[in-house]
């Protein structure tokens, strides 16, 4: 496994909750540094869960791996990409037939 | 920090560190010191030089000859009045070999109920020479082996008059299935299984959020193809006649096993996080508990539910039901099936009390946060739906089962995040450490204890105090603890290893932890722990059911348990995740027993491209 350069330099990161779900928040990192999305038992709460709420975390920044790109990874995405294109499409013409 | 006096007695033998600046002239006292918990850090990142540093027993009591600054090791030359060394016992232990979690620990008996006990904690180039007087004991273990073995054999022959008790009995009778086919009507004739033509609709039509299922039939030739993320794997079986989860006679199909897949109607993940996603022989650690076993066919649903109820409560469960129409119309055909010329085998599960043997019980933390994190619990058919609790509505709390319905499929798992760590419903109907610990013949497993792992911290409290009433009252010698995944449950995990220990009862944790899981918090009961990582790099490797409980890890757990409650300390866990403490104790354990214990294979078997390889391993 490859070792991280800078996995020891750590920051302080905070976010805004902006969705609840049964399974799942999602936090966009305050000053527009990004989204995320994590399972329920990847959040550790003190109390109910609401939007709105203010959380914190620490953690280092991205680094890549390598420079290879891994090709089992790029078709599951392209499968998974294109299933999901005809599915929103099918999903649709059901909707709009059903009206 | 500054520290108590009586964490000071703990940490006698760790170095003596001020926590604060101190005068020339003081006594020292626990006050003055600092925590040898943080040294570890400190000395990592060069902030702390701990050599030709006293311990914390000889500097106590002793005057500071010069002002000090914090966090400056006690050297010899700046105290006055320290005690002498340490006995000599610490340097062996400090020259020994990299830890192994159960002790070395030599010891030799002497005839039943009479134990001459010879504990040496972990050393090397001990002699030990006895008077001839003693030539009758029985030849002493050899060194490095957990001595906790002998005394129990001992303790066998002592409790020779209290007789086994079998509290009841559950018959498998297996049905070879060795193709699967549509056909008009579900029926099993000889070793193929027909599913009826047209089944799907009845399935959507069933479950209001589900849009569409469609069935594939997947044998050994088209392991090969893409699948979306697997979300449980689940054995086909039925009761017979009128008989319940748990006793009575189960009828189980070979060869055949269900598998829940699905999306949501804009093709997103049911689960979307447990990414197993991809083609199938790549991503299926074969011959887990929870997983397919190599050669078996898959009937592999691929559930559509209402866009967006993916990560919903009822969006996971309608796709579970949605499958389990099938599987109960399956079910249905087996139940029908009149005369036994099919039954390739029969197995006996018997559930056997051991009076005066060391009573355990098997604590196993289930997800309970909502969604896909929940658990069916007791249904009326082997991991069936109906008539089973989901965990959740049930508020968490513990709820006791029989080992024999834990292997009877009382567990319908919706299975969370995850792939290589979660427990699949097929998991508990093979559950390793269940079968050990029922099968071994020196302790007696009184029973199985499920808890839910709820969301929020005060919740996880309340059930973890309940899972310590309940293992008081039921006077246990020891008890084991499990969780799957890993993340804020972790939290309660620690809890219950607390609420257990606290009564004095040794207890001993399992878990996946290795690097990516590591603990999130602990607690001083937290002391004899299982990990139940195989990937090589010691991480979440998306391969299903990877790092779930094996037969191998229940074997360390069972004997790091006996060795707990025969007394003996576990040695403390390096800081950083070393898999040769693992390698260390099962050639311990297969020393002792004799039996050579098989490892479970890890991803390294599976086909994988070079360039995965490159970057995780």
């Amino acid at each position: 496994m490859k070792e991280l350069k800078y996995g020891d330099k750590i920051i302080r990161m905070e976010g805004v909750i902006i969705e609840v779900h049964d399974g799942c928040a999602g936090i966009d990192l305050k000053g527009r540094l990004g989204y995320l999305k994590v399972p329920m038992r990847m959040l550790i709460t003190d109390y109910p869960l609401a939007v709105g709420q203010e959380v914190a975390w620490n953690m280092s920044f991205v680094e890549q791996l390598g420079p290879e790109v891994n090709d089992k990874y790029v078709s599951n995405l392209d499968t998974y990409n294109r299933n999901q294109k005809e599915m929103r499409k099918t999903n649709a013409e059901n909707k709009e037939a059903e009206e | 920090m500054s520290i108590t006096a009586e964490t000071a007695k703990e940490h006698a033998n760790d170095p003596a560190v001020l926590c604060c600046r101190a005068e020339e002239g003081i006594t020292i006292q626990a006050s003055n010191l600092e925590d040898p918990a943080i040294f570890d850090d400190l000395v990592d990142s060069g902030l702390l030089d701990l050599e030709g540093a006293l311990t914390i027993e000889q500097v106590l009591g002793a005057t500071l000859t010069k002002t000090c600054d914090s966090l400056c090791p006690l050297t010899a030359d700046v105290v006055e009045g320290a005690k002498a060394a340490a006995a000599p016992e610490k340097a062996a232990e400090e020259a020994a070999e990299p830890a192994p979690a159960v002790p070395a620990a030599p010891q030799a008996a002497v005839g039943p109920g009479q134990v001459l006990r010879i504990h040496i904690g972990e050393g090397k180039d001990i002699d030990i020479e006895l008077p001839v007087g003693l030539a009758n004991i029985s030849a002493p273990t050899p060194a490095g082996v957990p001595g906790v073995i002998p005394a129990l054999a001992a303790d066998t022959e002592v409790q020779e008059t209290n007789e086994e008790k079998i509290v009841r009995t559950l018959t498998r009778k297996h049905y070879k299935i060795t193709e699967v086919k549509r056909g008009p009507e579900t029926k099993i004739e000889g070793t193929t299984l027909y599913i009826r033509e047209g089944i799907e609709k009845e399935c959507v039509d069933s479950q209001e959020l589900v849009f569409d299922l469609k069935i594939d039939i997947i044998t050994p030739e088209d392991y090969h193809t893409y699948s979306e993320t697997i979300m449980d794997v689940q054995p086909i079986a039925c009761k017979e006649g009128e008989d319940e989860v748990g006793s009575g006679t189960t009828r189980v199909l070979d060869g055949v096993i269900m598998m829940v897949t699905g999306t949501d109607a804009n093709g997103v993940q049911i689960g979307e996080f447990g990414s197993s996603e991809g083609y199938l022989d790549e991503n299926i650690m074969w011959n887990r508990p929870g997983a397919p076993d190599k050669g078996e066919i898959f009937i592999k649903t691929q559930v559509t539910i209402k866009e967006g109820t993916n990560m919903e409560r009822p969006g996971p469960l309608a796709a579970h039901t949605a499958t389990d129409h099938i599987t109960q119309e399956i079910r249905e055909a087996l139940k029908e099936l009149e005369n036994d010329s099919l039954v390739v085998d029969t197995e006996t599960f018997d559930q056997v009390r051991r009076p005066g043997k060391k009573k355990v019980v098997i604590v196993k933390e289930i997800m309970g946060q909502g969604a896909m994190h929940d658990n069916l619990i007791l249904p009326v058919e082997p991991v069936g739906v109906l008539g089973a609790k989901p965990n959740v509505d049930l508020g968490n709390v513990p709820v006791c089962v029989s080992p024999l319905e834990v292997l009877d499929g009382c567990i319908h798992a919706l299975t969370c995040i995850g792939p290589a760590s979660k427990e699949m419903s097929r998991h508990y109907w093979r559950e390793p450490l269940v079968l050990e610990a029922l099968h071994d013949p020196e302790v007696d497993l009184c029973g199985v204890i499920f808890v839910g792992s709820p969301q929020i911290n005060s919740e996880k409290f309340y059930v973890s105090k309940r899972v310590g009433m309940m293992v008081e009252m039921m006077d246990v010698d020891g008890a084991f603890v499990t969780t799957e995944g890993f993340g804020n449950n972790h939290i309660d995990f620690a809890s219950h290893h607390e609420q257990i220990g606290m009564r004095g009862i040794p207890v001993v944790g399992m878990s996946f932890c290795a690097v990516q899981g590591a603990l999130v918090v602990g607690n001083k009961y937290m002391t004899n722990m299982v990990d139940n990582n195989k990937s090589e790099s010691g991480i979440e490797n998306e391969v299903l059911a990877c790092n779930t409980l094996c037969h191998e890890d229940a074997i360390r757990a069972l004997a790091m348990l006996k060795n707990a409650m025969a007394g003996e300390e576990v040695k403390t866990a390096e800081r950083k995740w070393n898999p040769n403490v693992k390698g260390t104790n099962v050639e311990l354990i297969s020393n002792v027993t004799g039996k050579p214990i098989e490892l479970a294979k890890n991803e390294q078997s599976l086909p994988m491209s070079q360039k995965r390889k490159e970057k995780y391993d």
